[in-house]
């Protein structure tokens, strides 16, 4: 690397670039000539850990992640404007690297000058001859037709028409009756991407990116593209509005609100009483690495709710898990306290619990999807045991799955009622944390999702 | 004349289709007649396979209700399909021999038809620009997912029955994979030649290869699961060579 021209380089440019704007009194800003050099070097300090020297996608943290970084010299690229099977347009490409791939590894370069990132277009445009053989076939995807013409009842109904559900499932969460047997291009397992998830999109949640992905197909895995199936633009648009209708809007919190319930606090998912406890999303991630390979965990969030009466508080907790598992390894849920709180420094987080033998037990209550009870237990690790273990109390608990979603009530004293749980009170804050365990996917013991700690305060 | 036996092989195709019928595969692409360089010598024969074949895997439709209300018996693997010693599904054609003629491209469709969760043709040749019409016969979502090496890739959806699209390949290239991901059992596999001298073996393991100038031949069997062999065969003028090839496991 020659770190001293290469910044000489970009700070001489953008006094052209500058000019080239000024001079252009605002027009958009034309695309710079390519400069290979220019090129190489902004690709080997910002992309070569991860795409490899050559774009052979071998960089040095390229089998810790899922998807892998792509191999750029082979010329596969997922998110563009053109027709299946034909490479990207540049602006593809810029957008690519300006915004990079959310839900993914692939982080973006917006920091990097506008000039930089044009270079590194045409560079990755190099590293392939797909670019010499073929030319991009940029697809019309036509202009938004207005809510009264794409309407969402018009783009559910095409939902189902045009087979989306094989792979999305009914619901959208990803759990169609082909998703377990998807392969992508390079021989991997690949999951239909849960679309009531906008924020993990990778090719950006617009109606407008939707209307893209559609046209196009995700080049490299099962999507197809619709481009011949779609029989007009007006269509294209309906169904993008109601796949867009389908996200769902996480209300991130560091803080779970529980409030007072019903007297008999309620016995079912749906009882009216729900609406008035708010519902906090707690981000889930793995974090587990084993023989140098992560081992994706596959639920992404949890929503979480809770109502409390005198002596028993009610938690409601909903996730998506495309693969319901009831057998070995179940599905399962914990909700895990920390018995007071002066210990969290020495638990640590709670993807890493117990991170030595010696660290502090946690209040847990575990929910599996077996015939067994759900329990309550002060533990010093997850015992995924088909009952209570000693000193454990049996929990009330109902669960039910349904198009790709686990729903899951289950109900503890505020008064611990073992020795060494946490007493809940609303005279103070209790931290708490979430795990989930997707047995569809293999996962049990420690590989599971976790959320990181909040407070769970009692109004 | 010379598009007789094209059209005839697109009324098999179409034929066979209304009737149903489970062995219509059998005469794909085998009839494409020589326009250009055509002559009058032939070369036909058997593949067989020695030993006792492994049964027929029934395939697992119950994913898509679709696919298996169509079947009153349950379908049957096609990637080994030898009955009495004759093997089925085989690929014949005129690897060497013809350098330096050209054959322009049929103008007629080879049809690859998705009909029962299942492509017929399984295995199919052809040329290089012909129009490939994929057809969907089924009242469900098929994905048409191709990816060559030579050739252009392409992922396209066909939702609705009926639904047609053309596609064409620039290049030679052997074993082109077609497969389906809503169904992954789905599998064929087209072979993409300079010219029109290719067959795939019917039910009773028979091929022909017809209106070939006289010459001397590289000619080779292909099988997707049991490989390839070649032979070399001299043809003259009007005349029919026999060849025969032998697989096993
Ligand atoms: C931390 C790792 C990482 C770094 C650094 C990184 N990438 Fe990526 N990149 C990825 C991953 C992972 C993917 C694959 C995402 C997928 O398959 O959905 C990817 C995919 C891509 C793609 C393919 C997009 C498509 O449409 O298929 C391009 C182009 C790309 N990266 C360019 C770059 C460039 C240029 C840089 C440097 C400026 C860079 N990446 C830096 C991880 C990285
Ligand atoms: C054959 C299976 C299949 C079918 C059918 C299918 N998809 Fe997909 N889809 C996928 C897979 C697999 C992914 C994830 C690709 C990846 O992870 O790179 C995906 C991803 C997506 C995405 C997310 C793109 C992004 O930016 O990350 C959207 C949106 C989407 N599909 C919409 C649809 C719609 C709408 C339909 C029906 C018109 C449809 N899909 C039909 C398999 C399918
Ligand atoms: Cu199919």
């Amino acid at each position: 690397m020659h770190p001293v021209p290469f910044r000489k380089v970009i700070k001489m440019k953008r006094l052209l670039f500058g000019l080239a704007v000024i001079g252009l009194l605002g027009a958009a800003a034309p695309k710079p000539t390519p400069d290979p050099a220019v090129g190489k070097a902004a690709y080997e300090s910002n992309c070569a850990r991860c795409h490899g020297p050559t774009g052979a996608g071998d960089g040095l943290d390229a089998k810790r992640m899922s998807p892998m970084p792509r191999k750029l010299s082979e010329g596969v690229f997922k998110f563009r404007t053109t027709g299946s099977g034909t490479p990207p347009t540049d602006e593809d490409l810029f957008r690519t690297i300006s915004t990079g791939l959310a839900g993914s590894r692939m982080p973006d370069f917006q920091r990097l000058p506008e000039e930089i990132r044009w270079q590194l277009v045409y560079y990755v445009k190099s590293l392939s001859t797909a670019f010499n053989d073929q030319k991009p076939e940029p697809v019309n995807l036509g202009t938004d037709p207005g809510p009264k013409k794409a309407t969402v009842e018009r783009g559910k109904e095409l939902y189902g028409q045009l087979g989306c559900a094989a792979c999305h499932g009914t619901a959208g969460r990803g759990d169609g009756p082909s998703a377990p047997t998807l392969v992508d291009n390079w021989g991997r397992p690949i999951r239909p991407a849960d679309l009531t998830h906008g924020s993990a999109y990778r090719g950006g949640s617009s109606v407008k990116d939707i209307v893209a992905r559609m046209m196009t197909g995700i080049d490299g895995t099962p999507m197809p593209s619709y481009a011949d199936a779609l029989s007009s633009p007006e269509d294209a648009w309906a169904l993008a509005t109601y796949i867009r209708s389908i996200q769902e809007k996480p209300n991130f919190q560091r803080v779970i609100e529980g409030v007072k319930g019903p007297a008999p606090l309620p016995s079912g998912p749906d009882d009216p009483a729900w609406g008035a406890a708010p519902a906090t999303t707690l981000r889930l991630s793995s974090n587990l690495y084993r023989e140098g390979e992560i081992q994706p965990t596959s639920v992404a969030g949890i929503s979480v709710q809770a109502l409390y009466n005198e002596k028993e508080i009610l938690f409601r907790l909903a996730w998506n898990d495309p693969n319901e598992s009831r057998e070995s390894p179940p599905d399962a849920a914990a909700l895990a306290l920390i018995p007071d709180r002066r210990l969290k420094p020495k638990i640590g987080s709670l993807r890493s619990w117990p991170a030595t033998p010696e660290a502090p037990a946690l209040d847990l209550s575990l929910w599996q999807a077996i015939q067994a009870p759900a329990y309550e237990a002060v533990l010093k690790d997850f015992a995924q045991a088909a009952g209570a273990p000693e000193g454990g109390a049996v929990l009330e608990s109902k669960a039910s799955y349904a198009e790709g979603q686990w729903i899951l009530l289950i109900k503890r004293p505020l008064a611990p009622a073992i020795p060494g749980g946490a007493a809940l009170s609303p005279s103070r804050p209790t931290l708490i944390g979430v795990a989930v365990w997707n047995g569809g996917n293999g996962e049990q013991g420690r590989r599971r999702a976790n959320s990181n700690w909040v407070d769970l305060v009692l109004k | 004349m010379r598009h007789f036996t094209v059209r005839l092989f697109a009324a098999v195709v179409f034929l066979s289709l209304v009737t149903c019928h489970p062995s219509r595969a059998m005469a794909a692409g085998t009839a494409v007649e020589a326009k250009g360089a055509a002559g009058t010598a032939a070369i036909s024969g058997k593949v067989t396979f020695s030993g006792s074949a492994p049964a027929r895997e029934k395939i697992k439709m119950a994913a898509d209700p679709v696919c298996l209300a169509q079947h009153k018996e349950a379908a049957l693997s096609e990637d080994l399909v030898a009955n009495n010693g004759a093997l089925q599904n085989v690929f014949v054609y005129v690897k060497d021999g013809l350098a330096g003629k050209t054959f322009p491209p049929p103008t007629t469709p080879v049809v690859i038809d998705q009909q029962g969760c299942q492509y017929h043709p399984h295995v199919f040749g052809i040329q290089v620009g012909q129009p490939l019409e994929i057809l969907n016969s089924d009242a469900t979502l098929h994905n048409i997912n191709v990816q060559p090496k030579e050739n252009k890739r392409f992922n396209i959806a066909q939702p609705m029955k009926g639904m047609k699209t053309r596609k064409s390949f620039d290049k030679p290239e052997m074993a082109v994979p077609f497969k389906c991901n809503v169904h992954p059992w789905m599998g064929a596999y087209g072979h993409v030649l300079d010219h029109p001298f290719f067959g795939v073996t019917a039910e009773d393991g028979s091929f022909t290869l017809k209106n070939l100038p006289a010459g001397t031949y590289t000619v080779e069997a292909w099988h997707e699961k049991l490989g390839a062999q070649t032979q070399s065969v001299t043809v003259a003028d009007g005349e029919t060579k026999q060849v025969s090839f032998s697989f096993k496991k």
